[in-house]
């Protein structure tokens, strides 16, 4: 009994010492650490280079000449990048009601003001989501010593969600003047004073564009080898000009394609994507064919901070196609009411409308739509869009009978049945699948409709696949096996009976 | 029982009471926003009422220039009033609010302006060190605010202060984009400038500007030397004259110049200086053999100085050369200089050896006491026939086919 007392003893008395030890060392090399960091030259002088395009609203510049200093284009280009770097902190602090970030880009003295909201917010619970989506900067004053410069923002569009215990209580679009002092400090413009000039709710209708000869009989279109992968690296336009052949020959006069965002290189679009989507689209031209361009597949983020940078990828999509004759609507996402449970139908809406009012200042020429995935969500925004889209993978019986309340719903503008079809997938693990003739009679069936109704569609899809990546419906195989069986020809090139009814 | 009915039809009561105060919707209608001012000094206090026929409390939104909050109401006797949060009403700018109902939008603007008094006289100046001429200027720029620290409205009235020597001159600024700015060009001469501001109630610190002198203008050089003889060992120091910009500024002391030496076969040599009260003086040794120097000086440029010539004249007219009997070893001296005293040691030597009119060596070596001496090694010099050529200062001897054994 003495003897296991004084062995315990004894171990505590080693492990007791080993920690003394350990913390020693600690204490040490922390003391040894802390005196060899903060010394590093490179961050004295604020140089470092990492930078990620984390915030890229619309930002023009208004060079008229300022007071003072003539500014070079890297100064400007340094107060840009602070500038917005400044709001986008701003968003962060009322987003999370931390104060991360503001010292950097805000004066001692007027960082005090951001604190004070910051602390009531915390307080009272309130957090604000918010973004601005245009800015339009004019250097008024640079000072002869290039340590201050006035600046002022006009009409800047700022979208704001307000919540109050998590709730949603309050969106918000104001436009509003800003303006500024920034101070050139520790290498940071930092903002000094910030004065709101005027302040207001924006309002915008769309000019609406006139679809009335809107004659749509297409198809959705990916190519049999890489469907949902179509710029990837087996790009082969010969490949997707021979299928435009095949459509346009069976009688149909316009695809669907989609643009995947992460691919293209989110916010800033990969020139080498951009060739790509040109080479189709010319193609598309010389077969014939006009095109629905679906923007943003596989996007699903829709954080209110995101959104410039889905913005500045839509704005550099549409500049640059939007005089390409092959171009017939723009399809903002794919399916949007799919994503309202997991990011907010609030959001995701917000986000819709939006982009509406972007890429209407980008392109007044071509009409815009969105893809919802059925009838009961096709009247959202619909006074916003050109033409109304959804998708049917409903009962066949019920198709006119909801179409027709659909149009009673949205008497004046036109419908567009965008995606529709049937797996001709009959297996094991869908055993009473329909057969490829079963198919063929849907097609039959549901053309009749559309002619008899006149309304515009494009069918789902031209091919069977292979592969379907997991992101479209999960990798469940009850799943993935009847969405290969889709198409009009089967994965070996061979047109189904279905191929018959392709159009009427 | 009848306890038990009137408690029943108290729940039903207060049931139905729920029942129709959920259904009620915030309407639009039931807010009438009774406040009529629209612009507030900063930092007093803002009330917003609202008349309303409800029992709701609907929140304000409100946004100024530096951030957004919710405001909750107090309802008395149908009146709603929202008092604006303090961190708001102090700062200068537009206030924008919305209330938060269900149905019809109310929103509104109000103003805040900067209290009138000025606190604050911000200041910066820069360049803080200019040129002198009146060519150059400093920038003042003061940024004045209140006590809340905002900056006052346009059109506020600073006084720019600035002396010179005897000058002291005083001119009204106005503010414009928040903020009034005075360049300040520089005097005609060299000094500091003292500057500062002031509004109709308070003075800014005192602010100072070097004025420097402006670039140098053409000046003179002159050399100065011990003896004119090229001893290879003196020293010889060039100058210049007092070195001044156009408005006779002696120029800041540290300036570089550049002296240009070409010598008769036109190498040229390099010496340099820096300016102490405008003259900049750099030396170099003198040459071991006669030669005549043009010398120029240079601020790289900007300007530059006159030529000079400087002669060098002969300091060793004639030199022994003592061959032993095997004609291996040479005594060379006494080299005697100028007042045929020996020459100091380290003049250079120069002993070349040819074979078929080829060099096969050159020793070089340095006096001791007036005297040198070569020994050619048996070894290294066979028994043969060489040609020999001994230089120095200037001075060459050959000897043609010596015959060493």
């Amino acid at each position: 009994m003495v003897n296991s007392n004084r062995k315990l003893l004894r171990a505590i008395l080693m492990l007791g010492y080993i920690l003394v030890i350990c913390i020693i060392v600690f204490l040490i090399s922390s003391l040894y650490s802390y005196f060899n960091t903060g010394a590093d030259r490179s961050k004295i002088l604020h140089t470092e280079l990492q930078k990620e395009t984390i915030y890229t609203p619309t930002i023009s510049w208004k060079k008229d000449g300022n007071e003072g200093r003539k500014i070079s284009e890297q100064t400007l280009n340094e107060i840009e990048n602070d500038y917005l770097n400044a709001w986008y902190v701003q968003h962060i602090a009322y987003k999370t009601n931390t104060k991360t970030g503001i010292d950097d880009y805000f004066t001692k003295n007027a960082r005090k003001n951001i604190f004070a909201f910051i602390d009531e917010n915390k307080k009272e619970k309130t957090t604000i989501e918010s973004t601005t989506l245009q800015h339009n900067l004019d250097l008024l004053f640079f000072s002869e010593d290039g340590q201050l410069a006035v600046l002022e923002d006009k009409n800047v569009l700022e979208y704001k969600q307000v919540f109050k215990n998590d709730q949603l209580i309050l969106e918000t679009t104001e436009n509003s003047d800003y303006k500024f002092i920034l101070l050139l400090e520790d290498g940071f413009w930092r903002i000094r004073h910030k004065i709101k000039q005027s302040s207001k709710p924006y309002n915008f209708t769309p000019i609406p564009i006139n679809v009335d000869s809107l004659n749509i009989k297409g198809i959705n279109y990916y190519p049999q080898k890489t469907p949902w992968d179509m710029f990837g690296n087996s790009f082969e336009i010969e490949t997707i000009t021979n299928d435009f052949k095949i459509i346009k020959n069976s009688g149909l006069n316009s695809v669907r394609i989609f643009v995947p965002y992460e691919d293209f290189g989110k916010a800033t679009v990969n020139d080498n994507k951009l060739n790509k989507l040109k080479l189709v689209l010319d193609s598309a031209e010389k077969e014939g064919l006009k095109v629905v361009l679906t923007l943003f597949d596989f996007y699903g983020n829709y954080d209110v901070l995101d959104w410039t940078l889905t913005y500045k990828h839509a704005t550099t999509i549409v500049s640059t196609f939007k005089n390409h004759p092959a171009i017939l609507a723009w399809d903002l996402k794919n399916e949007p009411n799919l994503d309202f449970d997991s990011r907010g139908k609030e959001t995701v809406i917000a986000w819709l409308e939006n982009l509406i009012i972007l890429i209407k200042s980008v392109d007044e020429n071509h009409p815009i739509t969105i893809g919802w995935s059925n009838i009961e969500s096709a009247t959202i925004l619909k006074d916003k869009v050109d033409f109304v889209s959804f998708h049917y993978y409903e009962d066949l019986k019920d198709f006119e009978k909801s179409y027709q309340s659909l149009k009673n719903n949205i008497p004046n503008k036109p419908l567009v049945l965008q995606e529709f079809g049937v797996s001709s997938y009959s297996g094991f693990w869908k055993p009473f699948g329909l057969s490829e003739k079963q198919q063929a009679s849907f097609h039959q069936e549901i053309q009749k409709v559309l002619t008899k109704n006149k309304i515009s569609f494009m069918s789902w899809t031209l091919y069977d696949f292979e592969e379907v990546p997991k992101e479209v419906v999960g990798k469940l195989p009850w799943r993935t096996n009847p969405q290969k069986s889709f198409g009009f020809i089967s994965s070996e090139g061979i047109k189904k009976p279905a191929f018959k009814h392709i159009t009427h | 029982m009848s306890l038990s009915r009137k408690f029943l039809m108290l729940l039903i009561y207060v049931l139905s009471v729920t029942f129709c105060a959920q259904n009620i919707k915030i309407n639009a209608q039931n807010f009438t926003l009774l406040t009529s001012e629209k612009v507030f000094e900063a930092g007093s206090e803002i009330v917003l009422s609202f008349a309303t026929s409800t029992n709701l409390k609907p929140q304000l939104y409100c946004s100024n220039s530096y951030g957004n909050t919710l405001v909750t109401p107090d309802l008395k006797n149908k009146t709603l009033t929202y008092s604006i949060p303090e961190f708001i009403t102090k700062k200068r700018g537009i206030v924008f609010w919305k209330l938060i109902t269900e149905k019809e939008e109310i929103s509104g603007n109000f103003e805040i302006t900067p209290l009138t008094k000025t606190n604050t006289l911000e200041t910066y100046l820069g360049p803080p060190s200019i040129e002198a001429g009146g060519t150059d200027f400093t920038m003042l720029v003061v940024i004045p605010s209140d006590s809340l620290d905002n900056p006052l409205p346009e059109n506020t009235e600073i006084i720019a202060k600035h002396q010179f020597l005897s000058d002291e001159i005083q001119e009204k600024i106005i503010t414009e984009n928040l903020l009034a700015f005075k360049n300040i060009f520089s005097p005609k001469k060299d000094g500091r400038m003292i500057i500062s501001s002031s509004s109709s109630t308070l003075n800014s610190k005192e602010f100072d500007v070097n004025i420097m002198p402006a670039i140098a203008t053409n000046f003179e050089i002159f050399v100065n030397r011990n003896h004119e003889y090229a001893d290879g060992n003196q020293i010889s120091t060039f100058s210049t004259s007092i070195i001044k910009d156009k408005n006779n500024n002696i120029i800041s002391d540290g300036s570089f110049v550049y002296f240009y030496i070409t010598n008769s076969k036109n190498a040229v040599l390099k010496t340099s200086g820096t300016t102490i009260n405008g003259v900049a003086k750099a030396k170099i040794i003198h040459p071991d053999h006669e030669d005549t120097w043009q010398v120029k000086a240079y601020f790289l440029g900007i300007s530059e100085s006159n030529v000079i010539t400087v002669n060098y004249k002969k300091a060793v007219q004639d030199f022994s050369i003592a061959f032993s009997k095997d004609n291996r070893t040479l005594k060379i001296g006494p080299i005697k200089s100028f007042m045929n005293q020996r020459i100091p040691d380290g003049l250079q030597v120069k002993l070349t050896i040819y074979k078929d009119k080829k060099i096969i060596k050159t020793i070089v070596k340095d006096p001791n006491n007036g005297f040198v001496n070569f020994s050619l090694d048996k070894n290294i010099y066979p028994n043969d026939v060489y040609d020999l050529e001994i230089s120095t200062a200037g001075i060459v001897k050959t000897f043609k086919a010596k015959k060493l054994w």
